[in-house]
This record gives structure tokens, C-alpha cells and sequence, in this order.
């Protein structure tokens, strides 16, 4: 199997999962509205037509039936109803684990084969709603080729294989691909069958091959006329030249127009898209990385060299254009949040109904932007926030009417921009919780001694859930309650140079709020150096910043510890790691909180605030513990960027 | 590729050619630099550039073989002291040394600090022999030497040099 066409097709084929993902979801609000209907049955269909392409047999099995049942909803001739949903959506996990698989490397034979109860379901689907258990006309046998449901009123002794038949099918679709006039209906469609001579000379393979071949290149729209013209000598059966090599006309995705199904999107807005590959993207951002620092290099140059208005002029247009530039290309790896909280009605929905609850969820703000590798690295963990308000925030239906509430949960899902932060929240009308009995919990389960319990305020007891093997649940689900989950979640965020907020009023809901920077690439950090070495400090971990006063620290075992407003806090000087031997003075303590915990750094000078471009620490250094990486200052020299968690760790063990 | 800084540093190039002249055969165009009087060389596609030694910025917690990390261009490079990975005492740094840029793959380099840098040679290959008897460890680093003009050349075999340690 070629390895590029396989890549591509993932490529595609991953992007065509989070489309129909979404679609889906939106199917549940408009279950007839055609244009979805539409779109849906192209992504199945399209996905079909890669894995035909590349025998993925598994995935053709499942494409192929779901393909049908929406030719059969978009016709009318069935309805997308509970039952419906239930089955496809079935169907698309299916889908989506076998791309994944094939995304982690598994290859088609390593996939494992389909449930037919599954496909019978399917199946069962395009036969008009009949019982699962009713027999087809055609057995399934799974293990076989690709096998396609005929319909009741197909005699199944005709004379073509199913290969022909499916490979009709393609043609016929694609032949009314793009067209408006919906694709006749699988009775038109047979009545094709009729003609066809299957004792023509090409084989099953080639014929699947060419129509496949045929299938990508009308992706790009420019090969319908040959596909109308190729149409007749099918249905007169006369035998087709055998296909090239379909791979070198496949097209390349880094540099193609939007795929088919995005076309289908009802506005023209789609034709003026232009897909280029995320790395080089990443290449642009690094460029203009370097451009920041050249900047920032001249705006030092201009306060040191002071006079000339000229040039301060024209570093304060380079200043200008540099940060618009720099929004510009941010702008360009955002994407909407939307594709994040696709997920969610499914998840909520399945959640919903695994627990007996009923739930409503509500999206806000969906067409806010963010980065592209924050949409990806956010998605964990509010999967994880989601069910925990599911699981754990919304009662069962007759406990919230006991309270006083309507049986039906909401939870709600917002994404705003605020400034240069995007702020995400989960919020339930659920029972909340009780700081009390947190405070209690963390004694009992030996986090803190009842005094410090007590002193927590009710904002501080909630952050206690984010402690590892904190769990609030009497019992563990498979859902939740393990313990293990909102402090990964905590860490996840605090990676991203985010926090994370939790507000509750016990018996009204509680709310989780997520405040994540709106790019990765750009770290606003705080300057700090021993004699000449400058070190970075990110900003967003940094609560205070005072004078180091020997007369406020105590040694406490061994360890020194500096007083801050009636708490201690233990102090590491980072000197002893990164200039040891150098003599300190004119110290400042930094109090850095790192998920729970907080720290205070004591460092000889504190130089200012300094946006930097995060760039990765060479070869053999990579693995060091204690930096995130480097950067280039205003005046050319390079700062560690210092990674606190590892810091701290340094310093502990 | 930026050569033009090597060309510059060996203006005997011309002439060693005509050295050889008889020779017609393939040869290996290489860096030549010493390192504790004795003469190695590494193929110049395998070189990015050589820099004049600039601030080295020093990387608390790294092995002792890093002396710290520079800016080339806007890209932190490793270097390392060679010296110390041939088991060699440690040595100031002095005008003539010299940071070669190593390309260990399309997207990262590392910087070997050598002594002094002295030219780009073609080296004509029937003059290479393998190393035969030494050190297993040692001559991991060593593709083999050459007797060339009376000195006898080092060969430095940079993709063994750094498997084990661009997975680092």
C-alpha cells in the first residue's frame, strides 16, 4: 500500500470525521434539514471512497451501509429518528476508531472486524425501520468483501456481484456529485443494474480502482465532464481501459482546494479557502517570532540611542506593522471553538442517558477563535469537566424536582475572548458543592490538618478538588470519581499557561472557568538574571513579586521558608542551581503558584515584563529539567525560559 | 549552505589541487581542523557553517561536554567541547578557535568547538584506510584516517558521533 496515499486519505479522512462529528450533532436539532442530510451522506461517502481505494474493508463495510441509510433519509424514505441516531452514531464511533487506528499506525489487517449486529442494524435501517432480527435478503457474512444490502424489492439472483453493484452506486453518485437534483433513488439506481453485462472484461478490482480513481479527482471539480462521459460505455458494458496508477493523480492535501464536503457547505465563502499545511504555518509564526525580536531590538536600540526622531519614527512604524502582522498570522492558525464543543452534544448525550438523567446543553460562543494547537490541547480536558458536571453536578431528574427544580439538567458551555485570554466555562444547575464538606474530606484523607482546612476560603476548598486522589464521589463509576482526572486536568491547563477557576453555591450549580492564553507562541514572561544570564519566568504563574527580607524567613527542617502574610512559604534560591558559588544581592522573592502549590524564587534582579517566542533548547539539552526552552532578548542575547514545575521538582528531590 | 567562510580560510586550496593533479580519481572534500596538535577532518556536507567563537551562553544542570548554548540566526545551537568527547583536557579559547555547525539531520545542528580551523581540503579516497586496531569505544566517533600530505587526517564519522545523542 502506498504510504502517501495512505497519509493523504487519513488526512482527509480525519478532517471528514470531524466534519461528520459535527454535522451530526447539528442533524439532532434539524434532523430534516436537506443540505445536512447532503453533506452527511458525501462524508460517508467520500470516506467510502478512500478506503475502497485502499481496500480498508472494515471501514467500507460500515461507510457503505451508513452511505445508504442517508441516501434512504435524504429521499425521505426514512426518517432520522431516536432510533436512527442511536445506530448511525454507532456507526461513526466505528468509523472514528478505525481512522484512529489507522492514525497510531494499525493497518488494515490489523483492524478488527465489525460487529454484524451493527451492520444488520444498518442494514435493518435502509430496509425501512423492520426489527434488527428480520432476516436480509442478503446474509452477512463479515469476513467477506465488501457487501452491500439489496433492497426488498432487488431480486438478489441477479446476475452481478455485489462489487459491480456497489461500484454503480459510486458512479451514479458521482455522476449527480455537486448537483442539486438529489441523486435518484436506490430503485432508480438499480434499474441501471439491468443493462450492465456483468460477463464484461474488467475485473472487479480495476473497475472499484478507476471509479475510486475517478471519485478523487472529481474532488477537485474538474472532472465531471469526464465522468459523464465515461458513464455511457458503463451502462452499455463495453469493457473500460484499464485505469493508470490511480496514485500520482490523487491529489496532495497540504496545497488543495477545500474537500468536497466542505463545498457543500451552503455559502460560497468555501471556494476562497485555500488548505496549507499546519507546518508551514508553524514556519510563518516562527518568522515573525523573529521579527518580534528585531523589533524589540530596535525599541531597545531607541531608548539607548535616545535623539534621532527619525528613526524613533520609523521604529515606531516597524513597531506598528510588526504587532499587526504578528495578529494577522495569529490569526490565520485560529480556528473556531466550534470544533471543541462539536463533540459535546454526543458526549452529553450518550452520558445522559448511560445515567437515567435529562440534560440539556447549551453552546455559547462557538464561533470564537483560538489556536489551533490549543483547540486540540483543550479538548481532554474539558471532555473530562463535562462529564464530571454530568456525573456529578446535575441530580437524577426526581431528586431536582424534590428541590424544587425542573427534572431537565442544563449545562451550559461558553467560550469568550477576553483581551488576550480566551475564557472557557462549564457551568451546571446542578447540586454544587459543599466547601464544608471538602475541608472535612481533605483531613480525613490527610492533605491538611484541621486548622489549615478551616482557614481555606470557600474559592480555595473548591481548588482542593484539583489535588491528586481527591475524589468527592462515594463510589467509583466508570464515568468518574477515581480521583485521578481534575488534577491532570489542572496540570493540562497550567501547561497551556492557563488556570483554571471554580465557583459554587451548594444546592444552585457550580461553575468551572478555564482562562487559557489565546496563542502558544508567545509567552508573556517576566526578565530576571544573575549577574549577566537572564532567565525567563512565565508571567502567568506569577502571583507577587517583594523584597527578600532575611529578618521575614525561618528555617523549618531544613528548609527556608518566608513569611507572607501569616503563611509560610518555603523558598528556593535559585542561585544555588544556575550561578552557584555567585554571591547575592539585592534579592527578590517571586511567589510562583504551580498547580496547588506555591513557591517563592529568590532571584538577584527582576528586569520587567518581556513578550518572548518560546524556541526548543538545542540538541542533548532537550531532556534537562528545570527550562521550557530559550529565547532571544531585546538585546540579542539568549534567556533560558524556566519551566516552574520542573524548577520546583529540582529543588525538592 | 553557507561555505564561503571556509573558502576564504584555505587560500593554499589551489595549490594543494595542483599537488595531486596526477590523481583523477573520486575524492571527499573536507573541513580540516586540529584538536590538541593532531589534524581531523568531517565532509563539508555534512557542515553548515563556521562561526568565530561569540557569546556562549551557559545551560546550568547539562553535562559536562556542553559548554552552552548560542544564537545563530535566531536558532539556539548546542555546542560542545570537543575536546572533551575525545577524552582531551579542557583549553581556553583562544582567537583561533572556532564553532563548526554540524547538520545532524534537515532540522537540527549542534556546534563542535574546535582549536583552529585550517582549510577545505579534497582528499582523494584512495588515500582513506579504516581504522584497524583500537579502542572499541574511541573509534565509534573515527570513519578512518588518511595519510595525506604528510599529516595524517582524522576522519570524524559525525551520524555515529551523534545517534546516541540526537535521541537526547
Amino acid at each position: 500500500m502506498d504510504d502517501d496515499i495512505l497519509q493523504d486519505f487519513l488526512v482527509e479522512a480525519t478532517e471528514l470525521v470531524d466534519q461528520l462529528n459535527e454535522q451530526l450533532a447539528d442533524l439532532q436539532q434539524s434532523p430534516e434539514d436537506p443540505d445536512l442530510l447532503n453533506a452527511v451522506f458525501r462524508g460517508f461517502h467520500t470516506i467510502k471512497g478512500g478506503a475502497g481505494f485502499l481496500s480498508i474493508t472494515a471501514l467500507i463495510q460500515v461507510c457503505h451501509r451508513a452511505e445508504n441509510v442517508f441516501d434512504k433519509i435524504r429521499n425521505g424514505d426514512v426518517a432520522y429518528d431516536a432510533v436512527a441516531a442511536d445506530v448511525i452514531l454507532r456507526a461513526f464511533d466505528v468509523i472514528s476508531d478505525i481512522i484512529d487506528a489507522m492514525n497510531g499506525g494499525a493497518t488494515a489487517e490489523e483492524l478488527p472486524e465489525n460487529d454484524p449486529g451493527l451492520l444488520n442494524e444498518l442494514d435493518g435501517l435502509t430496509a425501512g425501520n423492520k426489527p434488527v432480527s428480520s432476516p436480509q435478503p442478503v446474509a452477512n457474512s463479515v469476513a467477506s468483501k465488501t457487501q452491500l444490502t439489496l433492497d426488498e424489492d432487488v431480486d438478489p439472483d441477479g446476475d452481478m456481484t455485489d462489487d459491480e453493484f456497489e461500484a454503480l452506486l459510486n458512479q451514479r453518485d458521482m455522476a449527480s456529485g455537486g448537483d442539486e437534483e438529489k441523486a435518484e433513488s436506490v430503485k432508480t439506481g438499480l434499474s441501471l443494474e439491468a443493462d450492465v453485462d456483468p460477463d464484461g472484461d474488467m475485473t472487479d478490482d480495476e473497475f472499484e480502482a478507476l471509479l475510486n480513481q475517478r471519485d478523487l479527482m472529481s474532488a477537485d471539480g474538474e472532472l465531471e465532464d469526464e465522468v459523464a462521459a465515461i458513464s455511457p460505455p458503463l451502462s452499455a458494458s463495453n469493457p473500460v481501459p484499464k485505469p493508470q496508477p490511480a496514485p500520482k493523480s490523487a491529489p496532495k492535501p497540504s496545497v488543495v482546494t477545500t474537500p468536497p464536503a466542505a463545498k457543500a457547505a451552503p455559502k460560497n465563502i468555501a471556494e476562497s479557502s485555500v488548505r496549507v499545511d499546519t507546518k508551514r504555518l508553524d514556519e510563518i509564526m516562527n518568522l515573525v517570532g523573529e521579527l518580534v525580536l528585531v523589533r524589540n531590538r530596535m525599541l531597545t536600540l531607541r531608548t539607548a540611542q535616545g535623539e534621532s526622531e527619525d528613526l524613533s519614527n520609523a521604529v515606531a512604524n516597524l513597531d506598528h506593522v510588526t504587532t499587526d502582522l504578528q495578529n494577522s498570522v495569529m490569526k490565520t492558525r485560529m480556528q473556531p471553538v466550534k470544533k471543541v464543543f462539536g463533540r459535546f452534544p454526543r458526549v452529553v448525550r450518550d452520558l445522559a442517558r448511560k445515567l437515567g438523567k435529562e440534560i440539556d446543553l447549551e453552546l455559547q460562543g462557538e464561533e470564537t477563535d483560538l489556536d489551533k494547537n490549543l483547540v486540540e490541547a483543550l479538548a481532554d480536558p474539558l471532555v473530562h469537566l463535562v462529564r464530571n458536571s454530568v456525573d456529578h453536578g446535575i441530580e437524577m431528574p426526581e431528586d431536582r424536582l424534590a428541590a424544587g427544580k425542573s427534572s431537565n439538567g442544563t449545562v451550559i458551555l461558553a467560550a469568550e475572548q477576553e483581551g488576550d485570554h480566551i475564557l472557557l466555562s462549564i457551568t451546571d444547575d446542578g447540586k454544587g458543592m459543599d466547601p464544608d464538606l471538602l475541608r472535612r474530606k481533605a483531613v480525613e484523607k490527610g492533605m491538611m490538618d484541621e486548622l489549615t482546612a478551616n482557614q481555606l476560603d470557600d474559592k480555595a476548598a473548591f481548588q482542593l478538588i484539583m489535588g491528586a486522589g481527591f475524589s468527592m464521589a462515594a463510589e467509583v463509576s466508570d464515568i468518574s470519581g477515581r480521583g485521578v482526572g481534575m488534577d491532570v486536568v489542572k496540570s493540562m491547563i497550567t501547561k497551556l499557561n492557563g488556570s483554571i477557576d471554580i465557583e459554587s453555591v451548594l444546592g444552585e450549580g457550580t461553575r468551572m472557568s478555564i482562562r487559557v492564553p489565546l496563542t502558544l507562541a508567545i509567552l508573556p514572561t517576566l526578565m530576571v538574571s544573575f549577574a549577566e544570564d537572564n532567565y525567563a519566568i512565565p508571567l502567568t504563574s506569577i502571583q507577587e513579586i517583594f523584597d527578600y527580607d532575611s529578618d521575614k524567613t525561618n528555617k523549618i527542617d531544613g528548609q527556608m521558608m518566608v513569611r507572607l502574610r501569616d503563611k509560610s512559604v518555603p523558598l528556593y534560591f535559585l542561585s544555588d542551581w544556575l550561578a552557584p558559588g555567585h554571591v547575592n544581592e539585592n534579592d527578590k522573592v517571586i511567589i510562583v503558584s504551580i498547580g496547588n502549590q506555591r513557591a517563592g524564587l529568590v532571584v538577584e534582579q527582576v528586569n520587567g515584563q518581556e513578550e518572548v517566542v518560546i524556541k526548543p533548547l538545542g540538541v542533548m539539552l532537550k531532556k534537562v529539567s528545570g527550562y521550557a526552552g530559550a529565547t532571544i532578548t531585546g538585546n540579542g542575547s539568549i534567556a533560558l525560559i524556566l519551566d516552574l514545575p520542573g524548577v520546583l521538582s529540582r529543588f525538592q528531590h | 549552505m553557507d561555505l564561503s567562510e571556509q573558502q576564504t580560510m584555505a587560500p593554499s586550496y589551489a595549490a594543494d589541487m595542483d599537488d595531486e593533479s596526477g590523481y583523477m580519481g573520486p575524492s571527499a572534500r573536507c573541513v580540516l581542523f586540529t584538536l590538541e596538535d593532531e589534524v581531523y577532518g568531517i565532509h563539508v556536507k555534512k557542515i553548515r557553517e563556521v562561526l568565530r567563537v561569540g557569546t556562549i551562553r551557559h545551560v546550568a544542570g547539562t553535562p559536562s561536554n556542553v559548554m552552552g548554548v548560542i544564537n545563530v540566526r535566531g536558532v539556539i545551537v548546542t555546542v560542545l567541547d570537543t575536546r572533551l568527547m575525545y577524552d582531551m583536557p579542557a583549553k581556553e579559547i583562544t582567537d583561533y578557535s572556532r564553532i563548526i555547525i554540524v547538520e545532524l539531520d534537515e532540522e537540527q545542528t549542534v556546534g563542535l568547538m574546535v582549536d583552529f580551523v585550517m582549510e577545505v581540503k579534497d582528499i582523494p579516497e584512495n588515500k582513506f584506510e579504516a581504522l584497524s586496531t583500537t579502542k572499541e569505544d574511541a573509534s565509534r566517533y573515527i570513519q578512518g584516517i588518511a595519510h595525506f600530505q604528510d599529516n595524517v587526517i582524522i576522519l570524524i564519522d559525525v551520524d555515529n558521533m551523534f545517534s546516541a545523542f540526537s535521541l537526547a
